[in-house]
């Protein structure tokens, strides 16, 4: 439901109504063809809200190229008719009738069990700071803007050009923190979390659209690059040559004939410093949407003072009303993964809620038995889309009708306007029964999107869906040859021959499915781990929980309170009865994973629990196995008691705070183990540690000093709350960098910790009751798991996930999650959403109790002779070689597992002899289209 | 001669990567010459030597393997 | 007696939280409908050109 928004929400969970009012489109959706027609014949421009408003579109659009869905929508607060009463320019030309200026706004009654808020954020608006005059110097951009501007689809083509005079920019600088960590005309105490890491990768891709030279500068306060890989793409930009400098420049002036930017800024021994670039890039933050408040009162939700939705760390997406949950970056600043994991974390939620009605309002969809046309001759049918326009205003369309006619096989053609069309779907259909139709050919677009639709319609009209090639005459043909129509029709018909030549020999595949095993298994009982299992559990499937250890709770039981406060034993000993006491969940401890075979929706494995061995059979796996905190071997830790990490001052401060606020002088070293050779990455966690724990001390003992030697502060996200207390508390920090870390030296009996201070320029000396080591959280060894799984694991030992955006819970083994420490260092809250996030990709595949597979596969033919090259070269290792006894003979030959292979065919292009093939890919095929595509030569 | 020269390259590209980055080229409206004919595999890595012997053979004056 | 809890769920925002949302309770056997206040969905990300550390295209 687009242009649509929540104007009321009643109810309770399990049953809301909630009123949605829909904006009128002035557009008939089902009649659109996305033509373009209407936005080319309007009027009427104005700026596009999608590139930033640095260019133009019309008042009848569409957001962008790809949008979904592709209809376009008329905006009337624009439209020349709606203001000034004619025009209707746009209806005249519509080819299909779809414009309607009579829609009416509506608002209608929706039923659903719960609801899940993910509007979003609002990039900061940077025009109330007078000193940058963003609203005035044409070459201040913001981040946003200067997407836009990097973008192949943006408005310069991809090609980097500054806004005021369209040249490309030879020195360009960013600046951090503009909306955030400032409470000085914006309200923004917090951290948006995801600009220091785009302003990186702003700066390292600028030299991909830029021609020659350029310089990058980046002002910051601290680099917060605390995600998994971060740290490194930072200290590699680094040596790419962008210049970090940790400076504030103060105001900005327009250079000379308003081109570039004048800067001035102070450096951190107060010089004063004048400089000018070509532009400057402000990166804004991420505040809460315009709407939040709005929408919590619709929904009647609590929101933090910073409007950001309130959650509680043990439910992290949970709102404060039952049913509904939040997702992204309304719940606090976030970057593309943690929204991500979040999405799924509030799936598994609203999921949950309403286990017991799984099902019940979706239904699967059917289909007529399939004609066996294996064995006739090809009747092959070819379509050619117009596409609108879109193809037919370069490609000679007719002339590929005509063409395709000639071609040997094809008995049918037919061109339609949009090929894709839903009633151009019923026809595809007809004509296939009507001409007995069994190999089919498209000419239109690309398989990759359009496929999928093709075969539906195959499959509906009785033949096997993998008996259509498609020809793509538009992404790969009309669109990039557009000015040269009579070439782009001879390769348009080299196109439809050669799809035509492979038609031909095309073979009904077999569908493929795996029966699933209803039943999951968790590798370790943490907080992460039991999180998964009571979730998972929840959903109504059984699960076993597996822990190495005679104990579940893991780190957690030794923290003290999370970063917003609440106490975390309580919370897990709670959660370690309701696991033990939960019918579905089997708990064994003392447990060892030891074998594993099978893939996603069937794996077997052995289990050793008090020496006997116990076999599991289970359809997913989630791998939540953890990590620990880092021992030191620098700063005299292991010499001297006082020398204590983070977890053993926590235990100090639990068990004898009296002791504790004894002191006069505490001191926390940040980075112990984390951020050099060695243990390249940031522990995410430890910044925010030392901050809470120096805050804690000072409200014991407000005499006391407190001191913190850092790198930079990461207190990112809300957590920048904490920092800011604890300088209005008095806590000292201390900047060191990596190559001149402070020392530490015992005299006598007494401690002291010598650093030198950059700010004061001299060297500090300071006697330490006691010595906090921020050290780094390490993987728990994993060597076993990723050996019985094959599954990845990276450089520092975390365990390696599908796709660092946009999978970030599924392991590169289908069917295997992760969640926790044994991903990357996480604090509770985002273990929880993790492990959450884990229940909800698990509950995707648990749902079906059979699931399909893509049927493009590996297959032996009979010429294998069982060699065996391909064995070693299957990535997936889904091939191995059997033995088999014909006439007294034994022979050797290939078999392959249909689950575990992806259909790539390295084995394919490996054997010496066709011994192997991939479905719908075979030599023969291929052969074929390459024969036909030469014929023409 | 040297400008009518019309070579015939065949291409084979990977669904994943190349063959999306040509569906891209498209949206994105990038022009290029017309002399490329695309075979899309499921891999770059299913191009069996032989395909590529055998196109050069019957004619191409260039194969590129992409992916 | 307490009536049955509905299957379906309401996701409001159709960017990559909100589709992610939507396409993990749609696999999962929950009918969605998903509410976005502009005329595509897409959100923030739609207009990244680029990921990091894989400098993939964001689209």
């Amino acid at each position: 439901m687009t242009l649509s928004e929540v104007v009321g929400v009643e109810g309770a969970q399990g049953d809301f109504t909630v009123k949605v009012k829909q904006h009128p489109r002035y557009i008939d959706m089902d009649k659109c063809i996305a033509c373009g027609l209407c936005a080319e014949k309007c009027p009427k421009k104005v700026g596009n809200e999608y590139n930033e408003g640095l260019d133009k579109r019309k008042a009848a659009y569409i957001l962008y190229g790809q949008a979904v869905p592709l209809k376009y929508a008329i905006d009337a607060e624009n439209c020349i008719y709606f203001q000034k009463g004619k025009c209707r320019a746009c209806e005249k030309y519509c080819p299909t009738g779809a414009v309607n200026f009579n829609q009416k706004e509506n608002i209608i009654d929706v039923k659903v069990g719960s609801v899940i808020l993910a509007p979003g954020f609002k990039p900061f608006d940077p025009t109330v700071f007078d000193t940058y005059d963003y609203a005035n110097i044409p070459d201040v951009v913001t981040s946003l803007e200067y997407e836009r501007l990097l973008s192949a689809s943006g408005p310069c083509m991809g090609h980097l050009v500054r806004p005021s005079d369209h040249t490309e920019p030879k020195r360009i600088a960013w600046l951090q923190c503009v909306g955030s960590r400032g409470i000085n005309k914006c309200d923004n105490g917090f951290c948006s979390s995801v600009c220091c890491m785009y302003a990186i990768k702003q700066a390292i891709v600028t030299k991909e659209h830029t021609t020659g030279d350029v310089e990058q500068t980046v002002y910051y306060m601290d680099i917060r690059s605390h995600g998994k890989d971060f740290e490194k793409y930072y200290v590699d930009a680094e040596k790419k040559g962008i210049n970090f400098v940790r400076a504030r420049p103060h105001s900005f002036a327009p250079g000379p004939d308003g081109k570039g930017v004048k800067t001035r800024w102070v450096d951190e021994q107060g010089v004063e410093h004048n400089d000018e670039y070509d532009m400057v890039v402000l990166s804004i933050g991420l505040e809460a949407p315009a709407d939040a408040t709005a929408l919590a009162e619709t929904a009647d939700i609590r929101l933090d003072k910073y409007r950001f939705a309130e959650c509680d760390s043990f439910a992290p997406v949970s709102t404060s009303r039952d049913g509904i949950y939040v997702a992204g970056c309304f719940q606090s600043p976030k970057d593309i993964p943690q929204s991500v994991t979040e999405a799924s974390s509030a799936a598994a939620c609203a999921a949950i809620t309403l286990a017991e009605s799984r099902g019940s309002l979706t239904k699967e969809k059917t289909y007529p038995p399939e004609k066996n046309v294996s064995a006739d001759a090809p009747r092959i049918g070819v379509f050619v889309c117009s596409c609108g326009i879109n193809i037919a205003g370069v490609v000679k369309v007719d002339e590929v009708v005509e063409y395709a006619k000639t071609l040997p096989g094809v008995v049918f053609v037919e061109n339609n306007l949009f090929t894709c069309s839903s009633d151009t779907q019923v026809l595809i259909a007809e004509k296939i029964k009507e001409h007995a139709l069994n190999r089919i050919v498209v000419a239109a677009c690309t398989p990759r999107t359009h496929e999928p639709l093709f075969k539906d319609t195959l499959r509906e009209a009785g033949i096997n869906e993998y008996l259509i090639e498609m020809a793509n005459i538009r992404n790969q043909n009309s669109w990039v040859h557009g000015g040269e129509p009579e070439k782009a029709t001879a390769k348009a018909k080299d196109q439809v021959r050669s799809a035509v030549a492979k038609a031909g020999l095309l073979a009904p595949l077999e569908y493929l499915s795996v029966n699933v095993v209803q039943k999951a298994l968790v590798v370790g009982g943490g907080l992460s781990g039991m999180t998964a299992a009571l979730g998972i559990a929840d959903m109504g499937y059984e699960t076993v929980l597996l822990e190495k250890s005679n104990i579940l709770g893991g780190n957690a039981l030794r923290l003290n309170k999370t970063w917003k406060g609440e106490e975390i034993k309580p919370k897990v000993e709670a959660m370690v009865r309701r696991v033990e006491s939960h019918p579905k969940i089997k708990v064994l401890k003392n447990a060892a994973l030891k074998t594993a075979v099978g893939s996603v929706g069937n794996f077997v494995s052995e289990i050793e629990v008090g020496g006997e061995t116990l076999a599991v059979n289970y359809g997913v796996g989630v791998v939540a196995t953890g990590g620990a905190e880092y021992k030191p071997t620098e700063y005299l830790y292991g010499h001297d008691d006082r020398v204590k990490t983070h977890l053993e001052f926590d235990a100090f401060l639990d068990v004898s705070p009296h002791a504790a606020k004894a002191a006069q002088n505490v001191v926390f070293i940040q980075c112990v183990g984390s951020r050099e050779p060695g243990r390249p990455y940031c522990s995410r966690v430890c910044c925010t540690h030392s901050v809470e724990s120096a805050i804690e001390l000072k409200k014991l003992n407000p005499e006391m000093n407190v001191f913190i030697f850092n790198r930079d502060i990461r207190t990112y996200g809300l957590r920048e709350d904490l920092y800011t207390e604890a300088r209005r508390l008095g806590v000292i920090f201390v900047r060191y960098e990596v190559e001149k870390k402070p020392k530490v030296i015992k005299d006598g009996d007494a401690l002291y910790v010598v650093g030198d201070d950059h700010i004061l320029n001299t060297t500090l000396k300071i006697k330490a009751d006691y010595l906090v080591l921020a050290s780094a959280i390490v993987p728990n060894q994993t060597k076993e798991l990723v050996e019985l799984y094959k599954c990845s694991v990276g450089a520092d030992g975390f365990l390696t996930e599908a796709h660092p955006k946009l999978k970030p819970v599924d392991m590169s083994v289908d069917g295997l999650f992760l969640a926790g420490l044994c991903h990357y260092p996480k604090p509770v809250d985002e273990a929880v959403a993790q492990a959450q996030a884990a229940v909800s990709r698990a509950g995707v595949i648990l749902a079906k109790s059979v699931m399909p597979l893509d049927s493009i596969k590996s297959m032996v033919t009979n010429k294998c002779d069982g060699c065996a090259l391909c064995v070693d070269t299957c990535p997936y290792k889904a091939i191995s070689l059997t033995v088999y006894v014909e006439n007294g003979r034994e022979h050797k030959r290939i078999a392959t597992d249909k689950a575990l292979c992806k259909g790539c065919g390295i084995c394919m292009a490996t054997c010496p002899k066709q011994g192997v093939d991939v479905g719908g890919f075979t030599m023969n095929q291929l052969k074929a289209q390459v024969e036909s595509i030469l014929l023409g030569v | 001669m040297a400008d009518t020269y019309e070579p015939v390259i065949i291409g084979f590209l990977c669904n994943w990567c190349a063959y999306a980055g040509g569906d891209l080229a498209g949206v994105s409206r990038l022009q290029y010459p017309t002399n490329m004919r695309a075979i899309r595999v499921m891999c770059s890595g299913m191009v069996h030597p032989n395909l590529i012997v055998d196109a050069l053979r019957k004619g191409a004056d260039g194969v590129i393997v992409m992916g | 007696m307490s009536a049955k809890k509905l299957g379906s769920v309401m996701v409001v925002g159709g960017g990559i939280a909100g589709m992610q949302t939507a396409l993990d309770l749609a696999d999962s056997g929950y009918y969605v409908y998903l509410v976005e206040k502009k005329a595509g969905i897409g959100g923030v990300m739609a207009q990244l050109d680029k990921t990091f550390p894989t400098n993939d295209c964001a689209m």
